[in-house]
């Protein structure tokens, strides 16, 4: 990350705050005032712009800045208008590609399908709200359609799953010991129940 | 300059003091290395009693992070093998009596002074944990061939990544050949397929363990002992030799040699 999330520079009319918003709106807050302390007095009685150039700052958390400002004897000037250099965010991609190893512990939680190379151990998490695809061997849990997609599938070179969740179903392997799968398989609801296929029939 | 390694495993109860106390020593015995072992399991200290060093001790990493004491008076002078040191724990204390950062500080006086600087981690993820592993270089994870033991070494090599450790290496300890032959214990491969590491080294369930820990000598330097053989490669690959696996295959018992005699059943 090479553009700081948040950059103060004194320009010809007052001072400008550069935003890129890439984290919770808290952390953005505390490097501010951060800032701000560091600055002690050298701030007082002037005015600051906000320059969003990541992201998006709500009415409310702007109101919030605004506040924060003004302790420090900053006055938040809002008659420019709060987007100069707008780039709109791109939108998340539809699919996470991940290249390592889950292990116990760990857990991926994301919106939109999931690509694993690598394997996820026993106690890891993958949460998606579309697919799970893991090129090697699932042991841990998964759960598709995280957000009640129905349609979701998990697949994975061995699937060997401590649990497997689809939508709102929940399903376990059988007990006892079972023999590894030796084929890429295909797990999916049909008629609520998930049912597991070798990868080929897909 | 020397190296600081932490010898960590996440669940108790699975060697990792027997592994320090007899890397430790291994390294100073074969090698003549100098070496220090930092027992960081403070309020259980362990080290020292596995050492035979525990009537010996006078003050403890504590007070040399308070500044009770300098780190010299501290440190425990193994008479046996040379250049052997233990900075044992403090037994009346909790871990919260040392920080990371103090940690830090240690291991980097140490390793200045010392070829290895061995730290003996708590079991647990806790601030325990967080202590062991802050000055570390390298870290060793000991497992036993158990489901548990080998789940929670691999969430601490998840956490041991996280804290940047770049190449954790494997200690599979208290295996037993003839339960794996029958099906009954998880062999080497099912671990390693599950944990993806470098193996470092396979020691042997052995008797001689017990008896040598609770005497205070450790088993790398009692030449008859199976475990104390499979130590010493771990010593030597540690110094970058390349020692095989040492065989584990099971001596056959009489029964078995008649029937082999009598060709009833094929040598395995």
């Amino acid at each position: 990350m090479s553009q700081k999330m948040v950059v103060i520079k004194g320009t010809r009319d007052g001072i400008s705050i550069i935003l890129r918003r890439r984290s919770d709106f808290e952390t953005i807050k505390n490097t501010i005032l951060e800032k701000l302390q560091k600055g002690g007095d050298f701030f007082k009685g002037g005015e600051a712009r906000l320059l969003v150039k990541e992201g998006h700052i709500s009415q409310e958390e702007m109101e919030q800045l605004e506040t924060m400002l003004k302790e420090y004897g900053l006055n938040l000037k809002k008659d420019h208008p709060l987007y100069t250099i707008s780039f709109p965010t791109p939108p998340l991609p539809e699919t996470l590609i991940l290249k390592k190893t889950l292990r116990s512990g760990q857990r991926i939680s994301y919106g939109g399908n999931v690509v694993i190379i690598g394997d996820v151990n026993p106690g890891g998490e993958v949460i998606a709200k579309g697919d799970i695809l893991v090129f090697g061997a699932l042991r841990g849990m998964a759960h598709a359609g995280a957000e009640g997609d129905a349609n979701s599938i998990v697949a994975a070179y061995r699937l060997q799953p401590t649990q497997l969740r689809i939508a709102g179903v929940i399903a376990r392997p059988p007990e006892g010991k079972s023999a590894v799968p030796q084929v890429p398989e295909v797990a999916r609801l049909k008629d609520g129940v998930i049912e597991i296929e070798p990868y080929y029939l897909l | 300059m020397g190296q600081v390694i932490v010898i960590t495993s996440g669940k108790g109860g699975v060697g990792k003091t027997t592994t320090t106390a007899n890397i430790g020593t291994g390294l100073a015995l074969l090698k003549h290395r100098k070496v220090v072992m930092i027992d960081a399991d403070i309020g259980l200290r362990n080290l020292d009693v596995v050492m035979g060093l525990e009537n010996r001790i006078v003050y403890d990493l504590v007070d040399v992070v308070q500044g009770v004491c300098r780190l010299k008076q501290a440190l425990i002078r193994d008479k046996r093998f040379e250049n052997l040191y233990l900075l044992p724990a403090a037994q009346t204390k909790d871990k919260t009596a040392v920080s990371p950062e103090q940690m830090k500080n240690l291991c980097g006086q140490l390793k200045e002074e010392f070829d290895y600087v061995l730290v003996d981690c708590p079991a647990g993820i806790e601030q325990g944990f967080k202590n062991a592993i802050a000055g570390a270089d390298r870290a060793i994870i000991v497992t036993t061939p158990e489901v548990s033991a080998v789940r929670d070494a691999d969430r601490v090599i998840g956490l041991l990544e996280a804290a940047g450790f770049e190449e954790p290496q494997l200690i599979i300890n208290r295996i037993r050949p003839d339960m794996v032959k029958r099906g009954d214990m998880m062999d080497i491969d099912d671990i390693i397929d599950i944990l993806a590491i470098d193996l470092l080294g396979v020691i042997p369930e052995d008797e001689r363990i017990v008896i040598s820990t609770n005497r205070g000598e450790p088993a790398v330097a009692d030449e008859s002992s199976k475990a104390g053989q499979a130590y010493r490669n771990v010593t030597l690959r540690l110094e970058g030799e390349n020692v095989p696996l040492m065989s584990l295959d099971v001596e056959p018992t009489l029964m078995e040699r008649i029937k082999m005699l009598f060709g009833l059943r094929a040598k395995k």
